[in-house]
């Protein structure tokens, strides 16, 4: 329970469902440390618990910072800093809520884990959640068959607003609380200034180097890699002519290339470090790149066994290494990885 | 039905002292301040209430007795009073003060505040069994020191501290001395002008009395500069007596002096049974000196598992501990008091404190016994699979 709506209506569901709820709170950050919200903040902590006790159930709060520190704030540092874009909250539902938290639980003699998160688990797969506006699916494909066994999203089949509306009702503290949108352990939303502050001001990837176009003529100067996302076009610093983007950052070279808008636009991509929900392997899926892009239909080509090509039917606009690619049959979630790289057109 | 095992954390309020307080929370609300007749009736009560917690500390002269809010209001009148009435009465040159490395949280954060404020603050290194070197705290003793603070027993490991040697010395280099007798009361015999102190901190309900009382005896002659400023206890603490909240301390002072040797015995055999039954799980230890300690307390720790975890899948299975202070429930960081007896950060996290007291029985330890094994077990699991 993050002290936000979703999982305080996801414990309310169960509760009045007649299942036996214990709320737990995951505390992410080191004491000291204040990140955005749903980190375990002494507020958040608070909120959480007073919907608990509202629930009549209890609470507890779970000292997570060390393998948060290790399996989700040190990597998404080092991503930036190789100049790929990551998606902590990918590995924090992996690692943390339906791996630590999901070990914790079956400790404590827990059948299930239930989070706030809107998708849905029926027979053991994964889908999308009813309101296609909130689907969250895509930041839960990497949970493998077991995990799914165990996950409960009880939000999954209601909108916001009825999530909003359920919690009014019962009165939760957590009803209009503005959701956090943002990285949650990054204070201000400054990445920048959160992975100088992690890495040291000296680190590879915050230091300045060439900006260049595809052909290799220098046309400014960047300031470090980190600062910078495959599709980006504001903060370059050009001045004059075309509208710039980023096509890809070199970490070999720490330079940034640039072009057109026509030239961040990729036919195909390489995902690796595939998971699968289910039975391996899938000739064709619907393959959303980023949270929120429409699933563009797509060839799923096998390179080795945690490698694939997909290959779209149609060239999809700036997938960005590091982001996850997720491989969906309809409202079935396939599988997924991480895009080692778009080939552009 | 919840088996409750934690009674260094607080205490049941017994059925007598129940008894005991409701009147004066109905008809007996009046203050005892007033000249009336209701007034001089609550008055009365609060001073039998003084006398029978200056009879469990030994104590024959019961205006020695401040009633406060708390243990650790008592707590702060005591070090910072001290603290400031003798660095005052010296013109400045009395300003530091002796602590252990072992102290409540009470203490330890006013002798911060302290810090910042401009007196020194030393603290006596504790031995790897828990108890404060008194050598060591000899050591620190001067002419600048205006203030010794050393707890009675620890709170987290039971272990008794050497008061009376470092009070002797304490007394030697002219400096006021403190003990902290919260975690004490009632567990085993205060003798007040025995220890040699000047200042003890109690509080009610650790002691099966109401919470929202507590008490400060002070040495007959000593002086404080107050916390709270008001004409009430003889000017040594203001604010309206909490009269209900007294009378049940002053009674459950009485239930435990009489009933001391017989509920130190009990709780003895119990603490003794269910250290035999913890050790014998693989990877437990436990944790301060073997005899030295409180009868009603053990503290353990488990390799391989944090003890925040642990109370959890106790409390799921209707058994109340602790890990820690309750005061910190919910941190994982390793506790002070086992950092300053040198156990290793990872051992100290996997803690686990079982404080037995009234009303505990022997089915009680079955319960604890029966559940604890396969819970660390299963906790050991789960910190390596994932």
């Amino acid at each position: 329970m993050s002290g936000g709506v979703d999982s305080s209506v996801a414990a309310a569901l169960l509760a009045e469902k007649g299942d036996e709820v214990v709320g737990v709170t995951m505390k992410l950050l080191a004491r000291g440390e204040t990140g955005f919200g749903c980190c375990g903040s002494a507020a958040d902590i608070d909120d959480a618990k007073r919907v608990c006790e509202r629930l009549g159930i209890s609470h507890y709060v779970s000292d997570m910072a060390d393998v948060f520190e290790s399996k989700v704030i040190r990597p998404y540092v080092e991503s930036y800093l190789g100049g790929t874009t990551p998606n902590p909250c990918v590995e924090c539902n992996r690692s943390l809520k339906f791996g630590h938290l999901l070990a914790l639980a079956e400790a404590w003699g827990c059948e299930t884990v239930a989070t706030g998160h809107y998708a849905r688990v029926e027979k053991g797969r994964l889908l999308k959640a009813l309101d296609p506006a909130k689907d969250q699916s895509y930041f839960l494909y990497s949970l493998n068959a077991r995990a799914l066994s165990k996950a409960e999203f009880p939000v999954g089949a209601l909108s916001k607003e009825a999530v909003r509306d359920k919690a009014r009702r019962l009165g939760l503290r957590t009803a209009d609380k503005v959701e956090s949108m943002e990285t949650c352990f990054v204070p201000g939303r400054d990445v920048r200034r959160f992975i100088e502050k992690s890495a040291g001001a000296g680190a590879r990837g915050l230091a300045p180097g060439p900006i260049r176009d595809r052909t290799g003529i220098e046309l400014g100067r960047h300031t470090g890699l980190a600062s910078y996302t495959v599709g980006q076009r504001s903060g370059l610093g050009l001045s004059g002519g075309e509208p710039r983007f980023v096509v890809s950052l070199d970490p070999d070279e720490n330079a940034v290339i640039v072009g057109g808008s026509e030239d961040v636009w990729s036919s195909s991509i390489i995902v690796g470090a595939l998971t699968w929900t289910g039975p391996a392997g899938a000739a064709r899926a619907e393959v959303r790149i980023r949270h929120r892009h429409e699933p563009a239909a797509a060839a799923l080509e096998k390179l080795h066994d945690e490698t694939v090509t997909v290959v779209f039917d149609e060239p999809q606009r700036a997938p960005a290494p590091g982001q996850a690619a997720v491989f969906y049959s309809w409202e079935v979630v396939l599988g997924g990885g991480t895009i080692l790289r778009g080939e552009n057109l | 039905m919840t088996v409750y095992l934690d009674h260094n954390a607080t205490t049941p309020v017994r059925p007598e002292v129940f008894d005991a307080v409701l009147p004066w929370l109905r008809e007996g609300f009046g203050n005892p301040n007033s000249v009336y007749a209701s007034g001089q009736r609550a008055r009365a009560a609060v001073e039998r209430a003084r006398e029978q917690v200056a009879a469990l500390l030994g104590a024959g002269d019961a205006s020695e007795i401040v009633f406060t809010s708390c243990g650790s209001e008592s707590d702060v009148l005591a070090v910072s009073g001290a603290a400031w009435q003798s660095h005052d009465e010296s013109n400045g040159r009395r300003r530091a003060i002796v602590t252990s490395a072992i102290e409540h949280e009470a203490v330890r954060l006013l002798c911060g505040q302290l810090r910042r404020r401009g007196l020194a603050v030393v603290e006596a290194p504790c031995d790897p069994e828990g108890a404060t070197r008194v050598d060591a705290c000899s050591a620190l003793l001067n002419d600048e020191v205006a203030l010794v603070s050393v707890m009675h027993a620890n709170n987290e490991t039971g272990v008794l501290q050497p008061v009376a040697e470092i009070a002797a010395a304490a007394r030697g280099a002219g400096a006021l001395v403190h003990t902290d007798a919260v975690q004490s009361l009632g567990k085993i015999p205060i003798d007040a002008k025995a220890l040699g102190v000047d200042l003890i901190s109690l509080s009610g309900h650790k002691v099966n009395a109401p919470k929202g009382v507590g008490a400060l005896w002070i040495r007959r002659g000593v002086r404080l500069a107050p916390l709270i400023t008001g004409h009430q206890e003889k000017n040594r603490r203001g604010g309206t007596e909490n009269v209900a909240a007294i009378v049940g301390f002053g009674l459950a002072c009485e239930l435990a002096r009489k009933e001391l040797e017989t509920a130190a015995a009990h709780a003895l055999a119990l603490r003794r049974r269910i250290e035999g039954g913890v050790l014998l799980i693989p990877g437990s230890r436990l944790n301060g000196h073997p005899e030295r300690r409180l009868p009603n307390t053990a503290h353990f720790s488990f390799d391989g598992l944090d003890g925040h975890n642990l109370v959890v899948a106790l409390d799921l299975e209707g058994l109340c501990v602790s890990s820690g202070p309750a005061c910190s429930s919910g941190a994982s960081s390793p506790s002070h008091v086992l950092t300053a007896m040198g156990v290793a950060p990872a051992l100290a996290s996997g803690s686990l404190r079982v404080s037995v007291g009234w009303g505990n029985t022997d089915a009680d330890v079955d319960r604890l016994l029966g559940v604890l094994a396969g819970a660390v077990e299963k906790l050991r699991v789960a910190a390596v699979g994932s």
